[in-house]
């Protein structure tokens, strides 16, 4: 009897959680669910009604659903691979034994990140203006003619993705830069001895005990990017027309600028299930989800 | 092979300098135009960017904290909404996520694993699937425009999470300290807050820091929340003045993101060994 007693008492300490879970974030999301069945937008404010898979239906097969899809698997992976790739390189750089500084250095470096990204996006967004620009300003001293950013697609590409990486590159350094510095001393020396060249210690030292850290640290960034909000609703807005625009920014849009609450539901609801599932796979294949729970 | 060596170090340098020159150039940008003569962004040019010092001025400052600029609110009610909001949010979140995290890591509760796994799928859901159906319940709630809707709203994500991250750091303290500590008279509840509560304090400083940022840089929900100027944050104020209000001065826009930014970015800085240990722990990007 003790024993049911105490497990009650015990409950008592994480009710807040529960009861946070339940109503903050299993209700929503399965009111979510709801209304992305329903009719319910501007037309039918609070008198709306089950319209079963048609909205899916309509959305599924619609051309802007297809670009915006492929928009977020652009955003995603290209912001992924440079980010990773530049922390990744400035992670070693950092790393050399013989290099001075390097507190200094890393300090400049992480200036991106402890900047509030809100504030930064809006000092992008004005810099990357075609005419009064500081981008095209300095890029004009070495002869190269002002670019619209905002307007040709492929440009609009470059900078948000250039953007995100200036905002995200220092968390990756930082990163993979303690990872590099657990590795132990010791099997660097011995191999030095053994007469393995610079690029063999990388090749068998470095790269294999890194592995779990790209790894972990590639489908955390994943995520993240696939609904990061603020670089694309800042700096383009989706524009030109839904050419950049991505799904968990679409969704908001829909919601809250033309009040198609069931059609952000739809996306929103697609854009989870797209990425619990990637996430699942990308978790099995590497095995972080034993370090999860 | 010394020359190798040299080589190595000079180009190591030389990408150094310029991935720091990259790094710091938004900050500098916005730190020399705040105090610059520059009344629109089209005034700002290279040259402007190295000013001579006899032509700073603050008078951006004085623009940004002695105006008002919407519904008769200024610099200082939004900075007293954002701090207000902040505050409860961390309050909220820290002692709700040490709370639940000593308990998940401590006491023997049935089905935990399965709350910590719901927790983590719930997490991959973008926070724009919440904001529409809490808005509807907040709405039918009366909590539309008050400081405890928004501060639930964002205590939510970091209480949750942060309860995750108690667990994680709680179970790398042998049990053996509270287990003297009860010996010597202490009951449960008193173990915790006076053993596990001081040993904890790393991993719940953390926790305040991102439920902080969360609610300090918050767009997306404060926008949809508040609808009333006395009401606004730092974030819609910074929107209005740089989107919507089409006559701001630049250099006003600048001084308000100094003075908004520059705070928060000499705290990381101060406690960056601290907080990217931190960061890389929870494997979670800020």
């Amino acid at each position: 009897m003790a024993s049911v007693k105490t497990t009650f008492f015990n409950y008592l300490y994480i009710l807040p959680v529960v009861v946070i879970v339940i109503f903050l974030y299993l209700y929503p999301i399965v009111y979510t669910i709801y209304i992305s069945f329903t009719n319910f937008n501007l037309y039918h404010f609070f008198e709306y009604q089950w319209v079963g898979l048609s909205n899916y239906i309509t959305i599924l097969t619609s051309k802007t659903f297809a670009q915006v899809l492929l928009n977020t698997a652009i955003w995603t992976v290209g912001s992924l691979i440079p980010m990773m790739a530049v922390g990744f390189l400035l992670a070693l750089i950092l790393n050399q034994k013989d290099l001075r500084g390097r507190g200094v250095f890393l300090t400049l470096l992480l200036v991106p990140w402890a900047f509030p990204a809100f504030i930064s996006l809006i000092v992008w967004q004005g810099m990357w203006n075609w005419k009064y620009g500081i981008v095209n300003k300095i890029l004009s001293l070495f002869g190269v003619s002002p670019i619209d950013w905002f307007n040709i697609v492929p440009m609009a590409w470059v900078m948000l993705i250039l953007t995100n990486l200036w905002l995200s590159f220092p968390y990756y350094t930082s990163v993979f830069l303690s990872a590099l510095q657990s590795i132990p001393e010791e099997l660097y020396s011995v191999a030095e001895i053994d007469g393995a060249s610079r690029l063999a210690r990388f090749r068998y030292i470095t790269l294999p005990l890194m592995k779990r850290t790209i790894a972990f640290v590639g489908i955390g960034g994943f995520t993240f990017t696939w609904n990061n909000f603020y670089p694309i609703y800042i700096l383009t807005a989706g524009g030109p027309g839904n050419a950049t625009n991505i799904l968990v920014v679409y969704a908001y849009q829909a919601a809250f600028w033309n009040s198609l609450y069931n059609y952000a539901a739809v996306y929103s609801v697609i854009d989870a299930a797209i990425l619990i599932v990637m996430a699942v796979i990308m978790l099995k294949f590497s095995g972080v989800l034993e370090t999860i729970t | 092979m010394k020359i190798w060596d040299a080589i190595r170090l000079g180009i190591s340098y030389a990408i150094l300098a310029i991935a720091a020159i990259i790094a710091v150039f938004p900050i500098y940008y916005i730190v020399i135009t705040s105090l610059s003569d520059v009344p629109t962004i089209a005034s700002i040019s290279v040259n402007s960017l190295i000013p001579k010092p006899e032509s700073l001025t603050l008078s951006a400052y004085k623009g940004i904290l002695f105006s008002t600029f919407f519904q008769g609110t200024g610099f200082f009610v939004w900075l007293r909404n954002s701090l207000i909001l902040a505050a409860g949010t961390v309050a909220i979140s820290v002692a709700l996520a040490f709370l639940s995290g000593v308990a998940l890591s401590r006491l023997n509760v049935p089905g935990k694993r399965a709350l910590m796994v719901t927790v983590y799928v719930l997490t991959f859901f973008p926070m724009t699937v919440t904001v529409l159906p809490l808005y509807l319940m907040f709405a039918s709630l009366h909590l539309i425009n008050t400081y405890y809707g928004l501060i639930l709203a964002y205590s939510s994500g970091t209480s949750v999470y942060g309860a995750y991250l108690v667990k994680l750091f709680v179970d790398s303290i042998p049990k053996e300290y509270e287990e003297a500590a009860m010996i010597d008279g202490l009951s449960r509840f008193g173990a915790f807050t006076r053993i596990l509560l001081p040993l904890s304090k790393p991993v719940l400083a953390f926790i305040g820091l991102l439920a902080f940022m969360g609610a300090y840089t918050d767009y997306a929900l404060a926008n949809v929340f508040i609808t009333s100027g006395d009401m606004w944050t730092l974030t819609l104020g910074m929107w209005y003045l740089s989107f919507t209000n089409r006559s701001t001065l630049y250099n006003v826009f600048a001084a308000f993101a100094v003075l908004m930014g520059i705070p928060i970015m000499a705290v990381f800085l101060a406690f960056q060994r601290y907080l990217t240990r931190m960061y890389t722990m929870s494997g979670m990007k800020g």
